[in-house]
C-alpha cells in the first residue's frame, strides 16, 4: 500500500483525533489546532494500548519550576489511554519523558477534501 | 493478539461495585445511611489522577458510562476472552473496601458481608474462570473471623483479602484471622489501600505515593515474618498484590542479615526469613518495571527461585500490565511458571491437574 485516503478533512476538527486504517495497519490521524494533519501507528510503543482511546490534549512543560505548572501545546499531545504516556504530535511523535522514543509515523498530505496517508 | 494465547492465571483483577449494587443486601440501619444520608467512605486520594481516566484504563470505561470493571460481559470481552485467561482472581478495589475503613466497624462488617454475597452471585457463579477474595472488616477481628467462617468454604473463594493501610497484620491480636483462613484452605492476599506509604498521610504528589507502594508491602511482610505468623500457620501463604517485585532480593537479604544478628529477639523463627519467603510468600508482578531480559533473569537469580512471581494485569486500572508486553521474553518453561503454575501451586483451591 503506497497511499490511501484515510478520511475527509471535515471528519476531524482541529484539536481532535480519529482512528483509521492504512492497508492492514491501524493508524491514528491527528489534527492539531493549526489545522495540520498527522498520522501515527495507533498503538502505544510501551504496551500496545490503542491510542485513539486516549486523548489529545496539552501538557505541562519542562519550563515549569517546582510548585508551579506551565501548561501549553494544547491539542498537540497524545496521551495513552492506559499509562498516560505523552507523545508530541509536532515533534515526530516523540515521548515527552524520553524523546529518544517515538511512535512510528506516516506521511500525510491533503488534496481538496481528502486526507491521504502515504509512504 | 488472539493468535498468541498463553496459559494465564491473572492474580489481580479488579471488579467494581457501586453502592447501589449492594444496598439491597444491607440490613437497616446501614441501608438507610447509604440511601438517605448519602454515606460514603471517608478516605480518598487528594490527587487529580495522573492519567487519562483517573485510576482506570480509558478504554475500560463502559460505553454507557458505567465505571470500568463494573460489568462482567464487558470484562469477558475486553480481558478474559481477548487474552484467553485460564483463571482470574478477583480482588475488588475502592468502595467499598471495608477493611480499610477507619472507625464504624459495624458498617464495615455489614459491607463485607454484602460484598461477598454480591461477588459470589454476580461474578464467581457466572464465569467459571473467575475466583474470589473474601472481604472482611479485619479491624473488628471477631466479626472478621465470623465472615471467613460464613463464606470461606465457598469452592471459588481462594484467599482472604487484607488491606495494606495503617494496621500491621503480624500483630498477634489478629492471628485468629489467619487461623480461620488456614482452616478453610484460604491464602492471605494483601493489597494496598489508601494511604499506606507515608505515615498514614499522603505525600504531596501521586508520583511519590506510587513510587513508594513497595515500602508499604515490605513493612507488612516484615511484620508477618518476625511476629511468627508463617511459623505459627505453616499452611498459610501470603500473596502480596500490586507492589511489583524488584524489591524482593533486597528484603530477603536484609531480613536474613538482621536474623543472623538479632535472632535472639524472635526465637520462634525456625527458618531463615528468605527461606520462609520462598516457601510461603508470593508476589503479583504488576506494576512491572521495564526490565531487560538480562536484568529480569539477574533478579530471579538474586531471589534464588523462579517460583515467587505470579503474573497479574491489574485490569481495569490505568497501570494495567499486558501479558504480551509487560515482561521480557523468557523461555517457555519459565513463562509457564510465572504466568500460570506458580499461582496454581500457591492457591490450594485453584484447579491444578498437574498436582494430581
Amino acid at each position: 500500500m503506497r497511499e490511501q485516503v484515510v478520511c475527509k478533512k471535515s471528519d476531524i476538527e482541529p484539536g481532535e483525533m480519529k482512528k483509521s486504517t492504512f492497508g492492514k495497519q491501524d493508524v491514528l490521524i491527528c489534527r492539531t489546532p493549526d489545522g495540520e494533519f498527522y498520522a501515527f501507528m495507533n498503538q502505544c510503543i510501551h504496551q500496545g494500548a490503542p491510542l485513539d482511546r486516549g486523548m489529545i490534549c496539552g501538557a505541562t512543560t519542562e519550563e515549569s519550576e517546582p510548585g508551579g505548572y506551565e501548561y501549553c501545546h494544547k491539542g498537540e499531545i497524545i496521551r495513552c489511554p492506559w499509562h498516560g504516556r505523552e507523545f508530541d504530535i509536532k515533534n515526530e511523535g516523540r515521548m515527552l519523558a524520553n524523546p529518544d522514543k517515538k511512535i512510528p509515523s506516516f506521511k500525510v498530505r491533503v488534496e481538496d477534501e481528502d486526507v491521504i496517508v502515504y509512504k | 493478539m488472539t493468535k498468541n494465547k498463553i496459559s494465564l492465571v491473572d492474580t489481580d483483577i479488579h471488579e467494581r461495585v457501586q453502592y447501589r449494587d449492594i444496598v439491597d443486601r444491607l440490613d437497616e440501619p446501614f441501608r438507610h445511611y447509604i440511601e438517605n444520608c448519602h454515606w460514603i467512605q471517608e478516605k480518598h486520594m487528594p490527587y487529580t489522577q495522573p492519567s487519562v481516566a483517573g485510576v482506570d484504563r480509558a478504554d475500560a470505561i463502559l460505553p454507557d458510562g458505567r465505571p470500568a470493571g463494573s460489568d462482567l460481559g464487558f470484562m469477558q470481552e475486553q480481558l478474559l476472552d481477548e487474552i484467553g485467561h485460564e483463571f482470574g482472581i478477583l480482588t475488588s478495589a475502592l468502595d467499598p473496601s471495608p477493611s480499610s475503613m477507619h472507625g464504624w466497624h459495624e458498617m464495615a462488617a455489614a459491607l463485607a458481608t454484602a460484598y461477598n454475597d454480591w461477588q459470589i452471585e454476580n461474578w464467581l457463579d457466572k464465569d467459571e474462570r473467575l475466583y474470589g477474595s473474601v472481604h472482611i472488616a479485619a479491624q473488628d477481628r471477631d466479626e472478621a473471623v465470623k465472615e471467613i467462617e460464613r463464606v470461606g468454604s465457598h469452592p471459588k473463594m481462594v484467599q482472604v483479602l487484607l488491606p495494606i493501610d495503617d494496621i500491621m497484620w503480624g500483630e498477634p491480636y489478629y492471628h485468629p484471622i489467619f487461623e480461620a483462613a488456614e482452616k478453610h484452605n484460604l491464602m492471605i492476599g494483601m493489597h494496598h489501600n489508601e494511604p499506606p506509604v507515608y505515615y498514614g498521610k499522603w505525600p504531596r504528589y501521586f508520583i511519590e505515593w506510587h513510587t513508594l507502594i513497595p515500602t508499604a508491602h515490605m513493612k507488612q511482610i516484615t511484620s508477618m515474618m518476625f511476629n511468627g505468623v508463617f511459623e505459627k500457620f505453616p499452611n498459610l501463604g501470603l500473596m502480596m498484590i500490586e507492589g511489583g517485585f524488584t524489591f524482593i532480593p533486597h528484603l530477603m537479604w536484609k531480613m536474613d542479615q538482621q536474623f543472623r544478628d538479632l535472632r535472639h529477639e524472635v526465637p520462634w523463627l525456625k527458618r531463615k526469613p528468605s527461606q520462609i519467603m520462598k516457601e510461603q510468600v508470593r508476589f503479583t508482578t504488576q506494576p512491572a518495571e521495564e526490565l531487560t531480559k538480562k536484568e529480569f533473569m539477574s533478579l530471579l537469580e538474586q531471589m534464588g527461585t523462579d517460583e515467587m512471581l505470579c503474573f497479574s494485569t491489574d485490569y481495569p486500572h490505568w497501570d494495567y500490565d499486558s501479558p504480551h508486553r509487560a515482561l521480557p521474553n523468557m523461555d517457555p518453561e519459565l513463562k509457564r511458571k510465572i504466568f500460570s503454575e506458580n499461582a496454581k501451586n500457591f492457591y490450594p483451591k485453584l484447579p491444578n491437574p498437574e498436582e494430581g
